[in-house]
């Protein structure tokens, strides 16, 4: 277990410096530049070249990331360009947001996927399956944009039980905040729990034609048994890793969803910060990214080894 | 003793309204407006972003301002006089200003704002290069003196936009060329930075220490009264979910509604739509540096002769109410329009156009237009004109990139021939871009030289007014810019929004009663 937690952490650092460095690369690859969208239409060659030298900029490439990294190092990300503000200040207020979204969005998913998918897995070939099939297939196709604009229309515009967009913080107004959250993690709750549902059927539906599921088929056990402790847990695995990629995920990719209802969020944060070149920014939230990629990836690893005890961690 | 249900209900009917009116006391007054995106730092000295000089008018303030006729009023200015032909100015300051750290604004304050500005500011150069000195003259006078006379200094200094905010003058003194940091948010305005939460909001709250001019309020001019607590500035980038919030009333105003929806929402009694009085208008570039239209006036007559710019103004904004093919530099109504030269703005003659061009000697050489699909309209209209021009026997080739990237490419004259952009109202011709020499495009022919400089020195108003009929026919001739047409931009609000201000978004003077 030690050697196994000693090899991942070599291997995590290795591949947090070369994120890092592809990072800073491919940022500063893009044409624009922050100092034309910071001081707008009317600035001068002469007032964008100091504006350039007084941020840092107009150092060689290589310089610039070694500041940054040695500063990393610290545990400090720099300075939002746009938002004169910490880097890691702005993440934080950011990563509550989206935290709260997916864990949300994943409630739903739970709730709504896998007990569906298990129906359907369980009903294999009926009327019933083929509806399940059929309805998480047109919540796949249907575009979230699209979802999260009508939702907000009928239960914000028209029926006013939720709050059309924004979210105030859970430590300023109160769990009663997560109100705010409810339509958009319902948006993106969608096409991930009918994806959820279909791997959940397909799952036990392959352990079912397995030796193991026969043999305690055969020796009498109830069908709901058999369901329960041979094709649930060992269908679950496949399950569990789509859970914590999806989760990971939505923590950065809900910017659709994110834009639509005004929250601010870290794919938000991110794609604003692109498209005005805030380069402490995009570094800094890529590289946490990146690290909570790296973490969900060794939680669900330690994971398989409680849910299927012969999974062996070298 | 036992007490009766009536009782206890009259009791708990007591304490609800109780407290229901104690709430009602207590409740702060708060105005939400969706903004379309997140400001740059609100140092509005430095920066030409709309969405910037919105929130900062609410907390900087200038010494003159636009009244509704685009005419400068004073503001932070008492009164002022010229000496010297026009070459010095002497400004009074009013009495009694506070800024919000509680300071008195004296003639120091302007003195350092004015020379961070001259030096450092977007619209800076425009008076200041020509600016000998600047002195405090006593405690509520400056004196600036000009090496030659500038006729439109008023216009000039009378707004916020990269303009000459006055600023505390340790703020003004320290800051040197990077954006004041929000500590030093600090103005005279009515209302006072109070915090900026990233992507979420930023919020501003009535400064009870705030002076206002004795004179009834006139556009940007005249006595602004904080009729709230506090203004939140929320943005909210989608378009659909801006106009969603305030029918569901989770805003009370929204910027830059979309043309497609014009209609509809003119008639849903939930809204009421805001149309603004102050035209944008869309801008094709040429590049007179470098390239295939550098002094080729000719190619450049082929170009603008066959256009319908109609046609592109209707794909770009829609509705009739939202656009007018206008082809003065200034709407029709305000002190500078002029028909001179406005002929030629959308003949629509791709035979003439076809035989311009071939007086060009134009072969067929790609024309590289560079635009940005971050400005859907800036898209559209590049579309309409690549199609029409293609008809005409010109190549344009469409070079699309993001705003960020246009914005550095186009100060690189070898990259592009044309590049689209486009340009707010401006109350005095010096203020359009186009007649900057250093501007990308760099129209710098003798002809527009002398005209430029008779511009700025001349100070009698109907002399200038001559004067831009000669510079908007030479527009016309050389075509260093191609006006698209007049676009009106709208927002929408909550129906109990009384005293909105068509010039622009600014919440002061706006109230619920």
């Amino acid at each position: 277990m030690w050697s196994y937690a000693f090899k991942r952490a070599g291997t995590t650092a290795v591949t947090l410096l070369a994120a890092s460095i592809i990072i800073f690369a491919f940022i500063h690859i893009v044409p624009g530049d922050p100092i034309y969208v910071l001081l707008g239409d009317t600035a001068t060659p002469d007032q964008i070249d100091a504006l350039r030298h007084q941020l840092g900029l107009d150092q060689p490439i290589i310089l610039q990331y070694l500041t940054w990294a040695g500063h990393v190092l610290e545990g400090d990300l720099g300075r939002s360009i746009f938002f004169q503000a910490p880097v890691l200040s702005v993440i934080a207020d950011g990563a509550e947001t989206s935290t709260l979204l997916a864990t949300m969005t994943m409630i739903w998913v739970a709730v709504i996927g896998v007990p569906i998918g298990m129906i359907a897995a369980v009903r294999h070939g009926t009327w019933l399956d083929q509806g399940l099939s059929g309805a998480a297939m047109l919540m796949a196709s249907i575009p979230t944009f699209w979802v999260g604009l009508y939702l907000i229309l009928i239960f914000a515009a028209w029926l006013g039980w939720f709050p059309s967009s924004g979210y105030p913080s859970i430590f300023e107004g109160g769990v009663v905040n997560l109100r705010y959250l409810v339509l958009p993690s319902l948006a993106l709750a969608a096409p991930n729990a009918a994806l959820i549902l279909r791997l959940t059927r397909a799952s036990m539906l392959d352990v079912s034609r397995e030796d193991y599921v026969r043999t305690a088929r055969a020796k009498g056990i109830r069908p709901w048994q058999v369901v329960r402790r041979h094709i649930w847990r060992n269908a679950l695995l496949a399950v569990v890793s789509a859970f914590g990629f999806t989760f990971a995920a939505l923590l950065s990719e809900a910017v659709v969803t994110e834009t639509v209802f005004a929250l601010p969020g870290i794919g938000r944060l991110v794609v604003q910060s692109i498209l005005r070149r805030d380069y402490p920014v995009i570094q800094g939230v890529i590289l946490v990214i990146v690290v909570v990629y790296l973490l969900i990836n060794l939680i669900v690893d330690l994971s398989y080894r409680l849910l299927d005890p012969r999974v062996e961690l070298q | 003793m036992r007490y009766g249900p009536s009782v206890l209900m009259r009791g708990v009917v007591g304490l609800v309204t109780a407290s229901f009116l104690l709430a009602q006391a207590n409740a702060a007054t708060l105005l939400r407006e969706a903004t379309i995106g997140e400001p740059p730092p609100l140092d509005v000295m430095l920066t030409t972003a709309d969405v910037a000089s919105v929130i900062g008018r609410h907390i900087f303030e200038t010494l003159y301002a636009l009244d509704s006729t685009y005419t400068p009023r004073p503001m932070l200015a008492e009164s002022d006089g010229t000496e010297d032909g026009g070459r010095t100015i002497v400004i009074k300051l009013r009495e009694g200003v506070l800024f919000h750290n509680g300071k008195e604004m004296t003639a120091k304050d302007v003195v350092a704002s004015m020379t961070r500005w001259g030096s450092f500011g977007a619209r800076g150069k425009l008076l200041m290069a020509a600016a000998t000195s600047v002195e405090a003259t006593g405690k509520y006078e400056v004196t600036l003196k000009l090496s030659a006379p500038n006729g439109a200094w008023k216009a000039l200094i009378a707004d916020v936009n990269g303009g000459l905010a006055i600023y505390p003058e340790d703020i003004a003194a320290k800051a040197g060329n990077r954006p004041i940091e929000q500590k030093d948010y600090i103005g005279t305005g009515p209302y006072k930075f109070v915090e900026w939460r990233p992507n979420r909001y930023v919020e501003v709250e009535r400064f009870d220490g705030y002076k206002p001019v004795k004179e009834k309020g006139d556009g940007f001019a005249g006595a602004r009264v904080a009729g709230f607590d506090k203004i939140r500035f929320i943005p909210v980038p989608d378009v659909g979910t801006r106009v969603s919030g305030v029918q569901a009333g989770d805003y009370d105003y929204a910027e830059m509604i979309s043309g497609d929806l014009y209609e509809s929402l003119s008639k849903d009694s939930s809204v009421q739509v805001q149309r603004t009085n102050a035209p944008i208008f869309g801008l094709f570039f040429m590049n007179s540096k470098q390239g295939i239209l550098k002094d080729n006036y000719k190619l450049r007559r082929a170009i603008q002769t066959a256009l319908d710019k109609s046609q592109a103004l209707r794909v770009a904004f829609g509705p009739k109410d939202l656009w007018n093919a206008e082809g003065s530099i200034f709407p029709n109504g305000t002190p500078w329009y002029s028909t001179d030269g406005a002929s030629n703005y959308s003949a629509h003659d791709p035979k003439k156009a076809k035989e311009l061009a071939k007086e060009a000697d134009y072969t067929g050489t790609p024309i590289r237009l560079l635009v940005s699909t971050n400005y859907q309209a800036h898209y559209d209209e590049a579309s309409v004109f690549t199609r029409q021009l293609a008809d005409a026997g010109i190549n344009v080739q469409m070079m699309v990139v993001d705003w960020a990237t246009l914005l550095k490419m186009r100060g690189q004259p070898e990259q592009w021939d044309i590049f689209v952009t486009h340009h707010s109202f401006a109350p005095d011709p010096l203020l359009l871009t186009f007649l900057n020499a250093s501007y990308p495009g760099w129209w710098d022919s003798p002809e527009i030289g002398s005209l430029r400089a008779e511009l700025i020195n001349t100070t009698d108003p109907a002399a200038r007014k001559s004067t831009w009929g000669k510079i908007q026919s030479l527009i016309y001739e050389q075509v260093p810019v191609m006006k698209v047409g007049d676009a009106y931009t709208y927002d929408i609000a909550s129906p109990k929004l009384k005293g909105l201000n068509p010039n622009g978004p600014v919440f002061w003077n706006v109230s619920t009663k």
